[in-house]
């Protein structure tokens, strides 16, 4: 069910922009992770006290907690996960279905001997592929910095966790660009749907932060299924996981469906 | 002869008299059709029908006894197909596109396409961005031949091809045809199909007008000719003496019209001094006014 040389040529169309944003996620993460020093932890909690509560609270940095897990869920996996990579995820997801309707390059492909169901399939294994790998790289990169700066002080299991948890975030949000990528005609509105979406998740996620006022807003935000504290402290996270999971399924289900249904302006 | 695409009551209302309407035409095997038609007239929504982009609101269409919108991915293997506009995947080189789309139609033999690319001389080792859009169209030439198939479907094969390239271009359709290719190509200039085909369907505001064997077309099209006499003079003495049907008379300058034949106009000529003898292009719109009477306000 999937086409070989246009998962090729995908991958080629889109090294570029993976690279520079794993390269940035490369630089961010030593750098927090080198940050956590338990003597100073006291005496970042004092700068941080400084800064309006609301602004330290919509970054995700009001719980620093104790241990290097917890500060690098809370720095890093607070805020940088949720935004670096979903830049990649929304160029990609784009680019994968729409901007081949849009451009006309769609009619190539589809005046081959491949079903548009393989087609789309293809694509669809190429997003959840690279974001895949793009995480792993995050794990495997936290894993190896955390022991050789501070050994055996991550909790490889929840930190491995807190990963996962990542991923099927991704899982959901690449859906939901995807299922736009494959819904509409033109680039514009595939990424009013596809990147405008997840970014408003984002943002409401932040304001519902900030305070007891707000905190209903975070039923409107596909990013309170991934909690990095609560994954970390063990509570429950496995019917979010799981919902995430589920709304991956039918968003990538239904991507594929309606392009194989609609009308194409090629 | 069999039908190898088959429309029927092919319907796409795009509203606003828009799209197109109880289309029903075939082509049949081994034949030349040119797809003839004004810009915007359904040319290219009947071919994305044929393609299988497009679901049609009333109507079928089939490519080799295929259903050309459920089993597309079947009928691709034997079709090949240039689409109107142009659009690649701009950052690949032209061979390096090339040999994707072969990978993509599981091709392994390059030698037809190499041959291609000889005959139409294009530079494939230049970026597509950087192409103009003769080199691009070339492009899309050879990718719709390479894989030497039975059925092609080119939208406005022509356009963007210099004088030298479509007289190539000519000659491989004459050469693919008596290869027993089946062929259908739109355009909006008959000129450029009359070369080809053995049979022209002129679509218009979404309807077929008519569908017509070439060599009829020619014996009815009329064709108009400007004569350059020597003087106004003897330009009077010809309209005058003659009963050919004249459009008008600019000085020395006369223009007729004739329909057909033209031995009697040749022969009448023979008694006056002829400075220049030219034919005008007829359009589209004049080969339309000929045969089927102005149409233009019947809606």
């Amino acid at each position: 069910m999937i086409c070989k040389p246009l998962f090729k040529a995908t991958v080629k169309q889109n090294f570029t922009v993976f690279f520079i944003i794993l390269a940035v996620l490369m630089v961010y993460l030593p750098i927090i992770i080198i940050m956590y020093d338990p003597a100073t932890q006291d005496s970042l909690k004092d700068v941080l006290a400084l800064l309006p509560e609301g602004l330290i609270a919509a970054m995700g940095f009001n719980n620093l907690g104790t241990t290097l897990t917890d500060f690098i869920g809370s720095y890093f996996y607070g805020f940088l996960i949720l935004l670096l990579p979903m830049i990649y995820t929304i160029t990609v997801c784009n680019r994968c279905i729409a901007s081949h309707v849009d451009k006309g390059s769609m009619a190539y492909l589809l005046s081959t001997p491949n079903k548009r169901t393989k087609i789309a399939a293809t694509q669809a294994l190429f997003i959840i592929t690279s974001t895949t790998v793009m995480i792993a790289f995050i794990a495997t990169a936290g894993i190896l910095i955390s022991n050789i700066a501070f050994p055996g002080e991550l909790d490889i299991s929840a930190f491995l966790l807190l990963n996962l948890g990542t991923l099927l975030l991704y899982y959901a949000v690449t859906g939901i660009g995807f299922f736009a990528s494959c819904f509409f005609n033109d680039t514009k509105n595939s990424l009013v749907v596809g990147a405008g979406l997840p970014i408003a998740f984002l943002v409401i996620q932040m304001i519902s932060d900030v305070g007891e006022k707000v905190r209903f807003l975070k039923y409107f935000t596909l990013f309170t299924l991934f909690d990095p504290e609560k994954i970390i402290g063990g509570e429950s996270f496995i019917p979010q996981f799981i919902t995430l999971l589920i709304i991956t399924a039918i968003m990538y289900g239904l991507g594929i469906y309606v392009f194989d249904k609609r009308d194409l302006p090629l | 002869m069999k039908p190898i695409i088959n429309i029927e009551g092919l319907t796409k209302d795009y509203g606003n008299h828009k799209g197109i309407f109880d289309l029903t035409f075939c082509v049949e095997e081994g034949e030349v059709f040119g797809y003839l038609g004004p810009n915007g007239a359904g040319k290219t929504t009947t071919i994305r029908h044929l393609l299988g982009f497009l679901t049609p609101d009333k109507g079928s269409s089939q490519i080799l006894g295929m259903d050309t919108r459920t089993r597309s991915a079947d009928i691709m293997k034997y079709l090949g197909y240039l689409p109107g506009e142009i659009a690649f995947f701009d950052q690949m080189t032209g061979i390096e596109f090339l040999k994707f789309m072969g990978e993509m139609r599981g091709l392994n033999d390059t030698k037809l396409r190499d041959r291609l690319i000889d005959l139409f001389q294009l530079d494939t080792k230049s970026r597509i961005r950087k192409m103009s859009k003769g080199m691009k169209q070339k492009l899309g030439l050879i990718c719709a031949f390479m894989h030497d198939p039975k059925v092609l479907i080119l939208d406005e094969p022509t356009s963007g091809l210099d004088p030298l390239m479509q007289k190539i271009f000519a000659a491989l359709i004459l050469e693919e045809k008596s290869r027993g290719k089946t062929i259908l190509m739109s355009s909006h200039s008959f000129e450029e199909i009359e070369r080809t085909c053995d049979r022209v369907g002129i679509i218009k505001r979404g309807e077929l007008a008519a569908t017509e064997n070439i060599h009829d077309i020619k014996q009815k099209r009329r064709k108009t000719y400007v004569v350059t006499f020597d003087n106004a003079v003897t330009a009077a003495d010809f309209a005058k003496s003659h009963a050919f049907d004249i459009v008008d008379i600019k000085e020395n300058i006369v223009r007729l019209s004739i329909m057909g034949n033209v031995t009697e106009f040749i022969k009448s000529l023979d008694k006056y001094t002829v400075l220049d003898l030219d034919t005008e292009r007829s359009s589209l719109e004049d080969i339309f006014m000929h045969y089927y009477g102005d149409s233009e306000t019947d809606n």
